[in-house]
Formats: C-alpha cells, structure tokens, sequence
C-alpha cells in the first residue's frame, strides 16, 4: 500500500516559497506531503513552532533545509503529531516545566506524564497538552536534586536553559537508573557545546550582570574597570559566541561652544 | 521606599543585588556578607526585608533566618538561592521565609518579588 493510500489527514495550509502559497497539505502514519514535497518523519531534523513573515508557522528542516508551513486550525494537532513522531531517543518521563522562570519560582506549573525526547539539534518535554522544544544551543546545566513529589522524597533531573532570554528550570522525574544515563546523556551534550576556551571570573562577572539587566556604566562601576576595558572584555565575550553587540555606546565631550553654553545655563539658573 | 538588608558572602552579588533594589526604588540600609553580621545588623537596622542567601560561611542562612525571625516573628526573609538549592529553600519557607529569588536572577523579576513580599504590589 502507498503512502497516499495511508492519508490520515488532509487539510488546507499555506507553505513559505518565495512567498506565502495556498496548498494542502496531507499526513500519514510516516509522512508529511506539501507543495510535492514529502518528508518522512524520520528524516526530520528540527522542529520548531515560530512567527515567519508574518504567519504562525511552523519549520520543518530536513536535509539541512527549513520548510515553513502555516497549518492554520489544525496547526497545534500537527505540530503534536509531528513531535511525537521525530526520530528521536525517547524516554517516558513525568516533566514540570517551567519550575522557576527569570529566578523566581512558577507557581501555576504543574507535573505532565510524557515523553523527554532528544534530537540532534534539541530536547523535547511532550505531553498530550504541551510540546517544549529546548534548543540545544539553549541547554545550561543539568543535575541531580531530591524533591518532595506526593508524599515522598523523590531524585529528580533539574535541567536549566534559556527561552526568550531567561534562565528556566525544568524538572524530569523518571527511575533512577534512567535518571543517571540521562543526566549524563544531557551533560555529554552540554560539554560538546560549550565553549573551548574558558572565561575568567570577571567575564562570568560580566556575563552575570548583562543577563541580570545591568547597564554597562553600573557594570564599570561594579567592577571597577574602564569603558576600554569593559568593551575589550565585551569583545572577547561576543568572539566566543557568549554575547552579542545589540547598541554601540557613544562618549562625548564638549566643543568649546558646548562649554559655553553650558555655561549660560548655570548663569540663567542663578538668576531664576 | 522599604529598606533592605542585603546579606551575601560574595562581594559581587552584594554589588548586584544593591544595584538592582537601588535602580527598583529600595532603599539599602546594609550589608552582611555571613549570617552571624545578618542578624547583628538586623537587630541595629532593623530593615523592611532581608535578601538572605544560603550557602554562606560562618553562619548560613537559614541559621540566620531562625535567628532573625526569633526576635522578630513579622520579619520578611526572602532567600536567595542557586538552582539546586530548592530543598534548602523548602525547609526556610517552613521557617518562615516569606519568598525566594533563584540565581541567576533578572532585576525585574526580583525588584517584583520583593515588592510583593513588601506588600507594594
């Protein structure tokens, strides 16, 4: 029997050529068609649900290539089924994700009964309701803590990672021996992408403070170094890929006309 | 404008956490860097809120914390915690604790933690 003989859904979607383009597209138990394009599911590197020219899409890479198809409606039960079925290491696991968010604890967060799927490019926490993709380039640190779950005392996998610029933490509950292999799994990813050369302690100082929201004048005088020497060390950080430059800071001085001026000021304050 | 006491034994999160509350409209009374000087100062200062981190040397801080809240049941302790420490943050809530902040934090996320423990939002 053919794929297309295997259609389990069919619905109307745009896909991104140049352009938004009006199409269909059609699911089977292994596929995904569109546009004359099908990609079976295992040949699917990444995933990821995203705003693409101005459309709620989602982008499908194979091959090195990103897809973009808007799915509309159904656009949430696709990108599920596309989730569950990504050639992936899979483990059943119970996830809390997020636990804190910014450093403060998420207080509506509750336990999902899923899946903690990894591919090459991210980390899945899949339940029925929620799909949480972790770009790997995202992943901070992952280890071990004891959390009351229920009643009992419980060894769980706290795995920090960053999502529109702040530290999250999730949780993974699943049997210990499980929980070694995957803590170390998840460490082994963790090490192949960071950085080779290591960072003094006043570029963590410095990495610590920018993503705590510090300008970087408090940031000179926290530290107690100059513009030069904060831009040298603000270099280094964007070099090895830590940071990136967003606003190039101007310093001025005063023209003698400036001077002047100001000048004039103070005299018309004095009088008022 | 409630006052703070800081207390970390890392000059640099002191620094931190004093330019944050400064820039968020707090006023910083002082700074501890061990438990022991948390609750002398606090019997001196006596502050509005106490950021309190945990793992310090000397005295830590939920030793702190059950000091503090010895001689002043209405205190408002928020603990300051690296993830990993949740635990430890579990058994200060039960003493009394009134929040917590996870490092590394974002100054907007605690400037609006400590104005909810200070009853200001």
């Amino acid at each position: 029997m053919s794929d297309k003989d295997n259609v389990l859904l069919k619905v109307p979607a745009e896909y991104f050529d140049g352009g938004w383009k009006k199409g269909e597209v059609a699911i089977t138990k292994t596929s995904i068609s569109f546009a004359g394009t099908t990609i079976q599911f295992k040949e699917i590197q990444d995933l990821e649900k995203l705003k693409y020219e101005g459309k709620d899409a989602v982008r499908i890479k194979k091959d090195n290539k990103n897809y973009y198809v808007a799915f509309g409606k159904s656009q949430d039960q696709i990108f599920r089924y596309l989730t569950f079925n990504l050639k992936s290491d899979r483990f059943a696991v119970y996830f809390l994700s997020p636990a804190t968010r910014g450093g403060v604890v998420v207080r509506d967060s509750r336990w999902d009964k899923g899946y903690l799927s990894i591919t090459d490019e991210a980390l899945w926490l899949l339940s029925s309701s929620k799909q949480i993709r972790i770009s790997i380039d995202n992943l901070g640190s992952v280890e071990k803590d004891i959390r009351a779950i229920g009643k009992k005392q419980r060894v769980v996998l706290v795995i920090t990672h960053v999502e529109n610029g702040e530290v999250i933490t999730s949780f993974v509950l699943c049997p210990e021996t499980t929980l070694e292999m995957l803590q170390n799994y998840i460490q082994n990813i963790i090490d192949q992408n960071k950085p080779k050369d290591g960072i003094s302690e006043i570029e963590e100082q410095i990495l610590t403070m920018v993503y705590t929201g510090v300008d970087s004048v408090s940031v000179e005088s926290i530290l107690g170094i100059t513009t030069d020497e904060l831009n040298k060390l603000y270099d280094k950080l964007v070099d090895m890929g830590l940071a990136r430059v967003v606003k190039i800071r101007k310093e001025i001085e005063l023209t003698p006309k400036g001077v002047a001026l100001v000048n004039d000021i103070m005299k018309k304050a004095a009088v008022r | 404008m409630p006052k703070v006491l800081i207390v970390d034994d890392t000059a640099f999160m002191r620094k931190l956490l004093r330019n944050i509350l400064f820039s968020g409209g707090f006023d910083i009374v002082g700074e501890a860097e061990n438990g022991k000087q948390a609750v002398e100062l606090y019997k001196q200062l006596k502050p509005d809120i106490v950021t309190m981190d945990i793992v310090m040397p000397e005295m830590n801080g939920i030793e702190a914390l059950k000091e503090i809240k010895k001689m002043d049941p209405n205190a408002k302790v928020v603990m300051c915690t690296a993830v990993g420490q949740e635990q430890m943050v579990k058994a200060a809530i039960k003493l009394g604790a009134r929040g917590y902040i996870v490092k590394p934090f974002q100054a907007p996320k605690v400037i609006e933690e400590l104005k909810k423990v200070a009853g200001l939002s």
